[in-house]
């Protein structure tokens, strides 16, 4: 009797072990198995270098660098404000700046917490040697974005930055994932998906101790695709260096292509300020800035043209037969519009259209206007690209404005007058344009009849990508017509009472258009222009944000032609 | 089948697993010494099987005489482990005789069932019932429990609670099979249980980790309670099939403590899966059935004694040690009888099954 309870005692004994057998084997095998997972398999990413931006001549404009960044492993932790002590000991941070960096990041004990970015390399080797105080301390190898240049170009080139929630909606079903580092602006967001590596790694199995004990995959990183710009690293310093201490910007093209040469705008910023983590109120500066250093002024700033609209409207009226090259209008100052006086900066007296375009008389513009019509008018700014994206590859670019009688009664309800036609005429009003659509516009009259595309891009990866990248367009233009508007042109520059006389002295004959656009807070200083006058290969538009005269404009593209020469960049 | 070959098949089986299962959990550890020891296994699981070979030809009546003889070497053995013993791992267990190394522990329980058995199984010269259904508090109880404290509370002394526990566990299931009285049973469990509170301040403080750990194994996760943690998660993951065999993650690589030794159930269990688990589990309780079906077959009070005193110890250690790799139990130092890595315990138990055997040989004598 005792031995059969005994028995049944036995085999209950064994069934309870069995069903904690399956109980852990079967129904929790997978909570299991992701620990043991844990236990022994670890991933070290391995990251790849983000593609190189490089200028037209291979030079390197953007690339890449290690950096060492801290990570505090909480789990190993024991006494953190002990080892924040030590570390901003070495690191030359408060302990308290690290302790908010430390909180900020945190997820979860067992992944390393990044209290500091970007420190120097000794600073680095400090923390390594003295890791045997710093228990839980890791310095990670970063590859790091690095600018050659500093700020050279750093409109185009845009910088890096953690990804948005609002990019993040868009780019998540390319592979883009939270805390991804994207470019934010300029061609590094436009080109993120060719720039963008790949991080790699290998995952290894680990033994009890965290020791290496054989490699299970290997996924190597992929470097980021190179994208090289048509940008002139020398011509680009020289804008750079000459544009400082103004507001403003300047845009060179190469005239028959569209391929952007140098392209500058001030005030301007350091990409390297978005990298350290431990400049917030830097940044923060840059973006409460009244003068808008992040906003890239040659394709986002609109502005009202003035005269530099003038050479179209000239062409809008030659062409449709309004004037001939022999037509004059007398100009008295003034010409009353309704019951307004339209003033001219000057008294003219008889002017025909060399002269009204070399002296920037507004009165023959005026009448021109009116002969032509504000349709008309807007008509030919369609034609020469105003008021539409040029296509460069940069994003947010901004189109612009040009107004249409219809337009504004759609719009405003509000009726169209002669007085807004002879604003219009002289690029005043509601007539708004960027500098790169100036320069653009400008570069018909240097290239014969051609609407460019503006590019960037000529080479992705090594392959030459320039041809799909520009567009030609051939207006339907007389070539005498626009050959008239060059002599105009040029007898701004030649002509000494012509309002860029500063740039007659050069090597290199000069053509252009100044502008003094009347804007609140003082006029916008424009010259747009190309040269040399024979056989044009750069075209320029200098545009100073209430800089006062166009002239002034006119002397900044003088210094520039000057460095340029002596760089042996142009041949004179 | 007979007894003798069912015991045998079973009992190989059940080693040449524990040899699988320390090879594939020593063969990645470095140095000569650990890569060795399946050889040593393979020499122990030899000289087991002639042990066996030789108490299953021994007449186990003649073990009677020799009882007080080995009850007292026992004794002698264990108080010179305290002189002469070898410290591992913070406890002194081994005795060191030539070059041999024995766990005087795995002896003792043997000798606790001999001199239990024939304790209660004594008879009056002019009288066919046994005895102890007429024994009195005092000879029923306390007299063999004085004669089983001695060694168990040195044995618990070295210190080995988990050992100590099993003797006493043989001590009560041998109360429970010999004719006593009911009621001196329950007056012995009772007794137990008003004095383990008082017993919670006799044990070491790792001994109260280990309970306290048991009780919740996520107080201390790299201390106390790692090796069981580690041992469920070898277990679990090792699905219906396993991972097979020396693919077991937890065990190559070091995760898993004792891999060979105390948690070789894990071990096993990763590389063979739920499956071979639960075969396993079946192949220990079919040992222990063939245990009592002996008991029960035979008509001789000692023989019954002591083949289910046999099979009751080997359930009682096996039970306790999976119950314990699967986080049932705290965690004792109570090896898996045949499986795990150590010769007295893999001899001791050949010596035991060898006895069993021979009492399913001669029960018809009588």
């Amino acid at each position: 009797m005792r031995i059969r309870l005994l028995q049944i005692l036995v085999a209950l004994c064994y069934f309870i072990l069995i069903c904690q057998l399956i109980n852990l084997a079967v129904f929790r095998s997978s909570y299991f198995r992701e620990l043991a997972d844990k236990n022994c398999i670890r991933f070290v990413p391995q990251q790849g270098g983000r593609g190189k931006i490089l200028d037209a001549n291979n030079k390197i404009l953007v690339t890449n660098r290690l950096s060492y960044d801290v990570l505090i492993l909480p789990q190993s932790l024991f006494q953190i404000t002990q080892i924040f002590e030590k570390l901003s000991f070495i690191l030359q941070i408060s302990p308290e700046q690290l302790m908010e960096q430390f909180k900020r990041n945190y997820t979860e004990p067992s992944v390393p917490v990044c209290v500091a970015k970007n420190i120097g390399l000794d600073k680095a080797v400090q923390v390594e040697e003295s890791k045997l105080n710093l228990e839980g301390v890791i310095v990670q190898t970063n590859v790091m974005r690095y600018y050659p240049y500093e700020k050279i170009a750093a409109h185009i080139l845009g910088h890096l930055g953690q990804i948005d929630v609002w990019r993040l909606s868009k780019l998540a079903s390319y592979g883009y994932k939270a805390k991804d580092i994207v470019g934010v602006g300029g061609i590094e967001e436009r080109y993120d998906y060719y720039l963008r590596q790949q991080d790699g790694g290998i995952s290894i199995e680990v033994d009890h101790q965290g020791r290496f004990s054989r490699l299970l995959s290997y996924f190597p990183p992929r470097n980021g695709k190179d994208i090289g710009l048509t940008i002139d690293l020398r011509i680009q310093r020289i804008v750079e260096e000459i544009l400082d201490n103004y507001i403003g910007s300047i845009v060179i093209i190469e005239p028959n292509t569209g391929a952007v040469l140098a392209m500058a705008s001030r005030p301007d910023f350091s990409p390297l300020s978005f990298l350290k983590s431990n400049s917030p109120k830097l940044l923060s500066e840059l973006f409460n800035n009244p003068y808008a250093p992040l906003t890239n002024r040659a394709i986002q700033g609109q502005y009202p043209p003035g005269s530099v609209f003038k050479p179209l409207v000239a062409t809008a009226a030659l062409e449709l037969n309004k004037i001939n090259s022999a037509t004059t209008f007398n100009c008295p100052g003034f010409l009353r519009i309704g019951r307004r006086d339209f003033k001219c900066w000057a008294v003219h007296n008889e002017v025909d259209l060399i002269k009204a375009l070399a002296q920037s008389c507004d009165v023959f513009f005026y009448k021109l206007g009116l002969a032509i019509g504000p349709a008309k008018l807007h008509e030919f700014a369609d034609k020469f690209g105003l008021g539409q994206l040029t296509g460069v590859e940069l994003p947010y670019e901004a189109k612009g404005n040009i107004p249409h009688p219809l337009l504004r009664k759609m719009k405003t309800f509000q009726r169209w007058y002669d007085g807004d036609t002879a604003n219009f005429a002289i690029g005043q009003g509601a007539v708004l344009v960027t500098p790169l659509q100036m320069v653009r516009a400008i570069a018909v009259f240097a290239n014969g009849g051609q609407l460019v595309r503006p590019y960037l891009v000529r080479s992705i990866d090594q392959k030459d990508v320039s041809s799909s990248h520009q567009k030609i367009e051939q207006l339907p233009l007389k070539k005498k017509y626009l050959e008239l508007v060059r002599r105009g042109l040029r007898e701004v520059v030649a002509n000494p009472q012509g309002t860029a006389h500063v740039l007659a002295n050069l090597p290199v004959s000069v053509a252009g258009k100044t502008g003094t656009a009347e804007a609140p807070g003082g006029t916008h200083a424009w010259f747009v222009g190309f040269f040399p006058f024979e056989k044009p290969q750069f075209c320029a538009a200098v545009f100073l944000e209430n800089g006062g005269h166009g002239a002034k404009s006119a002397s900044l593209l003088k210094e520039i032609i000057e460095r340029m020469i002596e760089e042996g960049i142009i041949l004179p | 089948m007979k007894a003798t070959t069912r015991i045998l098949i079973v009992s190989v089986v059940i080693a040449i697993f524990g040899i699988l299962s320390i090879y594939s959990s020593t063969s990645r550890k470095e140095g000569e010494f650990f890569q060795n020891l399946y050889r040593y296994q393979i020499l122990r699981l030899v000289l087991g099987l002639c042990v066996f070979w030789f108490f299953s030809r021994f007449n186990y009546r003649r073990l009677w005489d020799w009882t007080y003889f080995i009850y007292s070497l026992v004794l002698l053995l264990l108080l010179l482990v305290f002189i002469l013993g070898i410290v591992r791992m913070g406890a002194q267990r081994w005795l060191k005789i030539w070059w041999l190394t024995v766990q005087p522990t795995e002896i003792a329980k043997i000798m606790i069932l001999l001199f239990l058995a024939r304790y209660f199984s004594k008879k009056e010269p002019d009288d066919v019932e046994v005895k102890a259904s007429k024994f009195g508090l005092i000879k029923a109880l306390i007299i063999p429990f004085i004669f089983t404290a001695i060694p168990m509370f040195l044995i618990i002394e070295q210190p080995d609670l988990g050992s100590g526990a099993i003797i006493f566990f043989i001590f009560f299931t041998m109360l429970y099979l010999s004719k006593i009285r009911v009621r001196y049973i329950i007056i012995f469990v009772l007794v137990i249980v008003s004095l383990l509170p008082v017993s919670w301040h006799f044990l070491k403080p790792y001994q109260k980790a280990r309970i306290q750990v048991f009780l919740n194994p996520n107080t201390d996760p790299l201390g106390a309670g790692y090796t069981v943690i580690q041992s469920k998660i070898a277990i679990g993951s090792a699905g219906i099939l396993g991972k097979g065999w020396r693919s077991g993650t937890q065990s190559q690589l070091k995760f898993l403590p004792e891999a060979h030794t105390d948690f070789i159930f894990a071990t096993f269990v990763e590389e063979w899966g739920c499956l071979g688990g639960i075969f396993l589990i079946v192949l220990y309780w079919l040992l222990v059935q063939v245990g009592i079906r002996t008991a029960q077959s035979t008509t001789d009070h000692y023989g019954q004694l002591l083949s289910m005193g046999i099979a009751c110890m080997i359930c009682i250690q096996s039970c306790i040690n999976i119950a314990m790799t699967m986080g049932l139990m705290p965690v004792v130092g109570v090896p898996l009888p045949l499986m795990s890595y150590g010769g007295s315990s893999i001899i001791t138990t050949f010596s035991a099954l060898g006895i069993m055997a021979n009492v399913s040989k001669t029960r018809n004598i009588f």
